[in-house]
């Protein structure tokens, strides 16, 4: 069976290495991007399995990304993982609201992001 | 007296808003927050798990929210985890001058976005949800109100100082 591809999102390098590093023990296929409008591009393009997508971004912030993911037939249904500071929480309404799946807090702990992406996966 | 509030293993100062007759309070995943005063303390959830616990004599109120069912038996143990966050609050209750013959639950969240999962026993927010019902169960305090389970995030409001809590889905 080919791996399952999950979508980081993220502008911080940091994080990226972070949730790589994370969700590399288990064998899925990880495709990075860097802002929210090449996020929705590589969305459309590889048609991932998860994604976990920041908030805050240049060019396009986490929520109207997923706005868009949402709007596509072919992404419509893939889960998506909001990945958020603390001080960013409170604005997680909206974040449902634009159609993310559910929400993580950074710092990111290993084994809540394994626990929450392997439930989504139906794992 | 000062509210007490116990927040996660990275516990950072707390914020609290005034409004009208009761403070505001904002409580983040894996925090819980216990208080005799009269606080609207709000959290969102999606898998997460909320227990509300409320002494109807005292109106000592406490709410937690945790994210994932049981520790996983090492150093990680935190109120992220439900056997845990649910024990710790009926204990924070009871510290305060809650009474646990008189404690009344309400429990909230545990959602499943996903359609395709939604009918498995076994996802997050089932799980979360089956935790909290084994420990209130564990020391009989009944759960009197729930809203659990579905497939949309909700927004929840729950007033410390008479019990009640509001939800909104998301």
């Amino acid at each position: 069976m080919a791996a399952r591809k999950i979508l980081l999102v993220d502008d911080s390098e940091t994080v990226l290495q972070t949730e790589q590093m994370i969700l590399e023990k288990s064998s899925y296929e990880l495709i990075m991007a860097r802002d929210g409008e090449e996020g929705v591009a590589k969305a459309l393009e590889i048609k991932p399995d998860l994604i976990l997508m920041d908030v805050v971004m240049p060019k396009m912030n986490g929520f109207e990304a997923v706005r868009h993911i949402r709007e596509n037939e072919q992404t419509r249904a893939v889960p998506i993982v909001m990945v958020t500071s603390k001080a960013e929480a409170e604005s997680m309404e909206t974040g449902y609201e634009s159609g993310c799946s559910d929400y993580i807090i950074k710092p990111i702990d290993g084994v809540e992001l394994i626990v929450k992406v392997k439930s989504l996966l139906g794992e | 007296m000062t509210p007490l509030t116990k927040q996660n293993l990275n516990g950072d100062s707390a914020t609290v808003h005034i409004i009208g007759d009761r403070s505001k309070y904002y409580l983040h995943p894996g925090q819980l927050f216990v208080s005799h005063e009269s606080y609207a303390v709000t959290t969102i959830l999606g898998s997460c798990v909320s227990v509300c616990l409320w002494d109807p004599f005292t109106k000592i109120g406490g709410i937690n929210h945790f994210l994932l069912p049981m520790d996983v038996g090492d150093d990680q143990a935190s109120l992220r985890f439900g056997n845990l966050a649910v024990r710790e609050l009926i204990e924070e209750v009871l510290a305060v001058g809650g009474e646990q013959a008189r404690l009344r639950a309400k429990l909230f969240g545990g959602a499943c976005v996903l359609e395709a999962f939604r009918s498995r026993e076994n996802h997050l927010g089932t799980k979360n949800v089956k935790i909290a019902r084994e420990v209130l169960d564990a020391v009989d305090i009944p759960i009197i109100g729930e809203d659990v389970g579905g497939n949309r995030g909700r927004k929840l409001i729950f007033h410390t100082d008479d019990g009640s809590a509001w939800v909104k889905q998301l």
